[in-house]
């Protein structure tokens, strides 16, 4: 019988990859909740499934198609990804265990993510991108008959989910950055990979997910 | 955003070595400091009575505007900001945060003390019952949390939509510019952090009066003046072991379990008390506070003497005023991802209509106990013991020792959570709005607003409190007017950025 308590922010092990639990709800049946770091799916399931790991120093996963490995070496900087593995929340601060958040300001005592949280330097752990040498790959349990290409970053054209938020959608007004002149510009079709803005332009999708050269403004449908 | 305003630390200092020179006053001359808040008392009925009705009433009317005008679609945050609390949640959290202590202390004591002392008319009356019940309503109603929503808006706007630091000063952008990082900002920040360690020490010290009482009845402890000052040593060391060692996380179980505890005092009062005169109650002081809301508003004694409104209305604008920034600041930390209109409504409306249901439920049943025994001794023992009244209130129930206990426990724990979260507050307060607070500031703050609540209770305690908020909060009503001026800017900047670019999701996305 498995004794172990599993509780909002673990990471565990189901189906042999890395998982993070992101609620747990008693009353369903399947009632640990799950979300797949390396391409942010969510799975339902219950606790005899997972099997929990605790993220150290020097361990390596995909996190959202992009790999990361944990490191200690220096302070947070604007913009770097960090794993809260320590949390201290002060009494007005909601994260909780393993949330994985986004740098926005670094102060003396600590960091503000993006999500409006003050977290304090020795509360999360960097995460670099890349694997570092000497860091160990935790994204499969077991990783016998893991194809060794499943531990590489995935570009954009492989996103599972092709309704991904980032991804171009029609509507999606864009602005070109690269561009003396004023140039603004609407997504009109999409074949495959290729995407088609007003003004008889034609560019890929990775193309037009590179902020230099485009930014987007706002989505003709949204409100 | 600039780091230059978390340079030096000149907010602190000054706001620092303001209240210790306080407190130093208070503990070597008291008599000196009881008589000159005194007279501060007296001159604000004559000379500041009109200038808290009129900021308050404008509050009001600001927020009901701010509901219905076009600024209400602007959502707090980036435009794909999710709410991060389900709405029940939600409402329950600034419900607990915008009342806390005080609607426990005051929800019996008030009505009856209206009842017995009405503000016109004759005492220990029906009329003077339905006097009292409207007046609390007024007092707890629409006005407090339209200070509230005023502040907490304008915080969470700039916060969130135009990425300042999460201090006052930075709802003066719009006005000031880079100046919010100058002398101006700071001194804008100075008496933010002077009113909230006024406003805070007024709960605590409430609060340490309130947890006394519970003790007296329940454990037989002497209700002392002593005793209160050993609850509010016991809860300073409690708070700062819980700074240094990470029991934060505690502290929201503990507030989570207040809340639930006051929600469950309510139900059961409103089972086993008189039902049907609660609803009663609740329905015809509604219309009688709706209609009669500008009067109340406006309500001075050109003519006479205006103790009653000093001491009541007046105090209460003052201390939710002084209040006001500590209530904000954790309104806006739970908002982000709300639309204006959605902040209105969750912040103005719904806990105006919850204190309303609270105070028909715990006043009108008190005044029913009062009213139909025709035991005006009891109502005149309430009045001389505030602090027991909810206590004395409990023991003409059935269940009482039950409720005496949950009653007990809510107080105790408010007031520990409230202290706590103050000392965090007045550390990104006084910090340049830095959501890191350092644990030494955060630990300096919680022994000042200890040692300022035990001065106010040494100085002579209720009155004390009440006369050092009017006082410590009037700079803060003009600088709260001038922020509607100045959220009203800024508002309307965003709804231009937001017509003409929209904002970038691109980056943020997928972090959330």
């Amino acid at each position: 019988m498995k004794l172990f308590q599993v509780r909002k922010g673990h990471f565990v092990y189901y189906n042999n990859e890395l998982h993070r639990v992101y609620g747990v709800k008693p009353m369903y049946k399947k009632s640990v909740h799950l979300i797949r770091l390396r391409d942010l799916t969510q799975v339902l399931t219950n606790a005899t499934g997972v099997e929990r790991y605790k993220p150290k120093e020097l361990d390596s996963f995909i996190y959202n198609n992009k790999a990361y490995t944990l490191s200690k070496d220096r302070k947070a900087e604007e913009g770097d990804h960090i794993l809260i593995h320590h949390p201290m929340p002060d009494s007005l601060d909601t994260y909780s265990l393993n949330e994985i958040e986004v740098v926005e300001t670094v102060e003396k005592q600590g960091v503000t993510t993006t999500n409006s949280h003050g977290v304090k330097h020795n509360e999360y752990l960097l995460m670099v991108p890349g694997r570092v040498n000497g860091s160990s790959p935790i994204d499969y349990q077991n990783f016998e008959g893991i194809p060794a290409e499943n531990l590489d970053d995935i570009g954009p054209h492989h996103f599972t989910n092709p309704n991904s938020e980032q991804l171009p959608t029609l509507g999606d007004i864009y602005i070109q950055k690269d561009s003396n002149e004023s140039f603004e510009t609407m997504v009109i079709a999409i074949k495959g990979q290729t995407v088609y803005l007003g003004g008889g332009l034609e560019v890929s999708q990775e193309e037009l997910m590179k902020t230099d050269k485009w930014e987007f403004l706002y989505n003709l449908l949204d409100k | 955003m600039s780091s230059k305003n978390r340079t030096g630390n000149s907010v602190f200092i000054i706001s620092l070595i303001l209240t210790v020179t306080f407190i130093i006053w208070g503990v070597f001359f008291t008599d000196n400091l009881a008589r000159v808040t005194n007279t501060i008392y007296n001159g604000s009925i004559d000379y500041l009575g009109w200038v808290y009705l009129g900021a308050t009433l404008f509050f009001v009317i600001f927020s009901i505007y701010l509901l219905f005008s076009k600024y209400g679609d602007i959502r707090l945050g980036k435009k794909t900001d999710k709410p991060s609390f389900k709405t029940a949640s939600w409402l329950a959290m600034l419900f607990g945060a915008g009342m806390g202590i005080g609607i426990v202390y005051w929800s019996v004591a008030e009505p009856v003390t209206h009842y017995t002392t009405p503000p016109y008319g004759e005492g220990y009356s029906q009329e003077a019952a339905n006097t009292a019940m409207k007046y609390t309503f007024f007092h707890w109603g629409l006005d407090p949390w339209a200070i509230y929503t005023v502040i907490g808006l304008a915080l969470a706007f700039f916060q969130y939509n135009k990425k300042l630091p999460a201090a006052i000063s930075s709802a003066f952008h719009p006005i000031l510019g880079d100046r919010i990082y100058g002398p101006i900002g700071k001194t804008i920040d100075v008496l933010s952090v002077f009113a909230t360690v006024f406003g805070i020490a007024t709960s605590l010290g409430l609060g340490a009066m309130q947890v006394t009482a519970g003790m007296h009845d329940i454990f037989g402890v002497p209700n002392e003046l002593f005793v209160q000052l050993i609850v509010i040593a016991v809860a300073t060391v409690l708070f700062i072991i819980s700074i240094n060692t990470g029991l934060e996380k505690g502290i929201q179980y503990l507030s989570n379990t207040a809340m639930i505890l006051s929600f469950t005092i309510m139900l059961l009062i409103l089972i086993v008390g008189p039902t049907t005169t609660i609803m009663k109650v609740l329905f015809n002081t509604t219309g009688l506070y709706i209609s009669d809301f500008v009067h109340m508003s406006l309500r001075l004694k050109p003519y006479g003497e205006g103790e009653w409104i000093a001491s009541w209305t007046l105090f209460y604008w003052a201390w939710w005023i002084a209040w006001a920034p500590f209530v904000g600041m954790f309104i806006a930390r739970v908002s982000k991802g709300r639309t204006v209109r959605e902040f209105v409504i969750g912040v103005l409306i719904v806990p105006t209509l919850g204190t309303c249901f609270w105070m028909s439920i715990f006043g009108g049943s008190a005044l029913d106990i009062v009213q139909n025994t025709g035991n005006n001794e009891l109502a005149t023992f309430i009045t001389e013991n505030v602090s027991l009244s909810i206590f004395t209130f409990f023991d003409y129930l059935p269940l009482s020792s039950l409720l005496s206990i949950l009653g007990f426990a809510v107080v105790s724990i408010y007031y520990i959570t409230v202290a706590d979260t103050a000392t965090f507050v007045l550390g990104m307060l006084s910090e340049g709005g830095t959501l890191n607070p350092s644990n030494k500031i955060k630990m300096t703050w919680g022994v000042i607003q200890s040692a300022v609540a035990a001065v106010l209770l040494l100085a002579g305690g209720l009155n004390v409190l009440q006369t050092a908020s009017i006082a410590a909060a009037l700079p803060f009503a003009v600088i709260m007017l001038v922020m509607c001026y100045s959220l009203l800017k800024g508002l309307k900047s965003e709804v231009e950025l937001q017509r003409g670019h929209k904002r970038s999701t691109q980056h943020s996305g997928k972090t959330n």
